[in-house]
């Protein structure tokens, strides 16, 4: 464990560990723009020359093991001045394009012209190399002109999705970056290059003048799109969900997340959204407020008795599933959340980076929670016995089920929570608006068992609520009520029962999340299987 | 018409005098206006009063010689309202050295505290103000000026072109503050580095 010095500041730090990695870990901003946390070092671009005492010449941060005693200035006037001249080579064939270039307000070339630069331009434009400008490859943007040639973007196509896409071509002044033949970008993970690029250069489509990034507010999330349980940032303004980034986690997705769970978004805010109840009087559907429907299924519920049945899903959060769970005991009922086996899938991955092929972000919560309890089949039987009065779905996955729809159609009163108009909605009597992941605060237990938390980024439309609080609105009526207002403490209550969640609440989650044990046998995953 | 300007010694002690010098002004100025027609009243909005070339009125969008849009839809303007007023939309260019422009520019001249502040903050020259402020419709949303309608303001303002960034160069205060820190707090001078 060498002891060092940087900046005045004494650090002990592990052996190996490289002078940049140490100053961020305190807080000490050197700055860089080839050096990323997560891709192997390249030191090429020499924008993190620092000064070391007794060493002859200005050091890379990057790429310089910490030893003992060693003393490290990063802004005195050798270093300060080493970082303004090397701003200044990289922007000599700089085409300057800020008011156009979506990069700008999260460029490191921008902020460090500020903090580090400043000096005055001794090129003139017309004497610039101009290259390649606004080349399509697909998901994403290059502007080879904006390039600082620090092969962050390669070293990603080499290291983490393996396909090598990028290279280098020319030399000197008039070296750019390629793909093949000026190919697109083919895998799944091309929205990550635009968050490696440091610079302009390469930047997403989708995104392309869309907004300005300092208007965006930036919430702490996690994907809901598979079981990795990727964290990420929610980026909307007013209320608008505009980008999803991702939020580095070491432990689950590094820095990076992939395209389809970047689109997501997509579907957030669009005309199929449900913004309110419904129910269905004779062979038409009648909107109602929210809070008649729910009062209209707890009398259901009420008549019904333990005569009913309860289908959660593995989309809904912790939090959902517990209120729903209480809900499923206070009644009697039956309950369970396999359809379609997801808890099989959890671990499958469908590439060699972070998909999987369970498309849900809280299987393994379901598990936890003990969600399986009498099994799909068991609950279909019942149904088309007729011994089920009310059936309350959580999610729309079981009216999808074509194997489902005759035991489904013996049911008087079919109560479904769902968040988008759907066909298979239709064999319903009555529709919850439910509000989406980004839209309530929760936390999802990853394939890992690692249970993460991720905030209310945007309102829910119209009347749609969290899950959880359909479920507490049935739970009070039902003379049941929870001592809960928020999810919160609705996760403090969870983990009073939970095994293995004592002791856990947000402000110990916090937004990395906390890993629990790994269950040796995986409860419902070796129970009978569902529908 | 020339403005007249009456100087009134504010420093005279009470009594008699000043209040009859008032009344004898106020009596002057009504002979005048009755008689004379040399009244301070003008006869608004047949006549208009002189404006300064750097007032700021209803904004302008400058066109390029053929007729588009200067401006790159970079939002500064919008960034730097106080009012929040302006709402753009980017588009696509087909030239790669412009590659974006506004396919909405909307301004909510009820909201605009015309401060000029957009001005100032453009890159491009392309907003402007002009000297225009009689602002009158008959609805709220005829005063959502679109970008079409402030692109060819330049034809139709009637009293020309107001406050604009040629005569003063905006960006000046913010470079010199930047450069004050950068010797403030790293002692450095820009300029070419020492050999
Ligand atoms: S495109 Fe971006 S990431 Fe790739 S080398 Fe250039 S600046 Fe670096
Ligand atoms: S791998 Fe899964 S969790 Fe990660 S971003 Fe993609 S869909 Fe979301
Ligand atoms: S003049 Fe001021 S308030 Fe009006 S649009 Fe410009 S910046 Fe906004
Ligand atoms: S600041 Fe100028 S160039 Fe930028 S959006 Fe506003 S008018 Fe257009
Ligand atoms: S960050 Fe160290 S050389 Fe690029």
């Amino acid at each position: 464990m060498p002891k060092f010095t940087i900046d005045g500041k004494e650090l002990e730090v592990a052996a190996g560990t490289t002078v940049i990695q140490a100053a961020s870990a305190a807080g000490i901003d050197i700055p860089h723009f080839c050096w990323h946390p997560d891709l192997p070092v390249d030191g090429n671009c020499r924008m993190c020359l620092v000064e070391v005492e007794k060493a002859p010449k200005l050091q890379i941060a990057c790429n310089t093991q910490v030893t003992e005693g060693m003393v490290v200035h990063t802004s005195s006037p050798k270093a300060a001045e080493a970082h303004r001249t090397t701003l200044e080579l990289l922007l000599i064939n700089h085409p300057i394009d800020c008011p156009v270039c979506d990069q700008a307000g999260e460029c490191y070339l921008q902020d460090q012209y500020m903090d580090h630069g400043l000096h005055d331009a001794q090129v003139e434009i017309e004497h610039k190399v101009h290259k390649r400008k606004v080349a399509n490859l697909g998901p994403i943007m290059l502007d080879a002109e904006r390039c600082v040639l620090c092969s962050r973007c390669l070293r990603f196509e080499r290291e983490v999705t393996g396909t090598n896409l990028l290279e280098f071509k020319n030399r000197g002044n008039r070296t750019e970056i390629t793909t093949f033949d000026g190919g697109p970008i083919t895998h799944e993970y091309a929205g990550n290059l635009a968050d490696v690029c440091p610079v302009g250069a390469l930047l997403s489509h989708d995104f392309r003048f869309k907004m300005r990034v300092w208007f965006l507010e930036q919430t702490e999330s996690v994907c809901g799109g598979c079981s990795t349980g990727c964290n990420t940032w929610i980026d909307a303004r007013d209320g608008e969900v505009q980008r999803i980034r991702p939020r580095r986690n070491v432990e689950v997705n590094k820095s990076w997340i992939c395209d389809p769970g970047r689109m997501l978004y997509k579907q957030f805010h669009v005309p199929e959204r449900l913004t309110g109840a419904r129910a269905k009087r004779g062979a038409n559907w009648e909107g109602v407020a929210l809070e008649a429907a729910i009062d209209e299924l707890a009398a259901k519920l009420g008549e019904a008795g333990s005569a009913s049945a309860f289908v959660a899903t593995p989309q809904a959060s912790n939090e959902d599933l517990f209120a729903f769970k209480a809900l499923a005991e206070a009644q009697g009922g039956q309950l369970d959340f396999r359809v379609g086996n997801p808890q099989d899938k959890l671990h499958v991955r469908i590439d060699e980076v972070l998909q999987r092929a369970d498309r849900n972000p809280n299987t393994q919560g379901c598990i936890d929670l003990g969600m399986g309890k009498d099994g799909v089949d068991a609950i279909l039987v019942a149904c088309r016995a007729g011994a089920v009065k009310a059936l309350v779905l959580q999610g729309p996955e079981l009216l999808r089920a074509a194997e489902a729809a005759d035991a489904i159609a013996k049911v008087p009163f079919v109560a479904v929570m769902a968040t988008h108009e759907e066909p298979a909605l239709a064999l319903a009597h009555l529709v919850l608006p439910a509000a989406l992941w980004v839209e309530a605060d929760g936390t999802y237990t990853n394939y890992q068992r690692r249970v993460q938390r991720a905030k209310k980024a945007v309102p829910a439309p119209g009347d749609a609520k969290p899950r959880f609080e359909l479920a507490l609105g049935l739970l009070r009526r039902r003379g049941h009520a929870l001592a809960v207002v928020s999810a919160r403490d609705l996760f403090v209550t969870l983990a009073k029962s939970v095994p293995d969640y004592t002791n856990l609440d947000y402000k110990a989650l916090g937004f990395g999340g906390r890993a629990l044990a790994t269950a040796p046998e995986r409860a419902g995953a070796s129970a009978p299987a569902g529908a | 018409m020339a403005t007249r300007i009456v100087t009134v010694d504010r420093n005279t002690r009470p009594g008699v005098g000043p209040i009859l010098l008032g009344m004898w002004i106020t009596l002057r100025n009504m002979l005048q206006t009755l008689f004379q027609r040399k009244g301070a009243t003008i006869q608004y909005p047949e006549e208009n009063r002189p404006v300064s070339t750097r007032y700021r009125g209803i904004h302008i969008l400058t066109v390029r010689q053929d007729g588009s849009p200067k401006c790159v839809a970079c939002y500064m303007c919008a960034t730097v309202c106080p009012a929040e007023c302006i709402y753009i939309e980017a588009g696509e260019r087909p030239e790669k050295s412009i590659e974006k422009y506004p396919t909405r520019f909307e301004i909510d001249l009820l909201r605009c505290v015309y401060c000029g502040f957009c001005v100032d903050a453009c890159p491009e020259e392309a907003i402007i103000m002009s000297r225009e402020n009689n602002l009158v419709g008959t609805t709220r949303a005829e005063l959502v000026i679109d970008r079409d309608r402030l692109m060819s303001r330049a034809e139709t303002a009637e009293h020309g072109a107001g406050y604009r960034p040629d005569e003063h160069d905006v960006r000046r205060p913010v470079r010199l503050a930047a450069l004050d820190r950068l010797s403030k707090e790293h002692g450095i001078v820009p300029g070419m580095p020492k050999r």
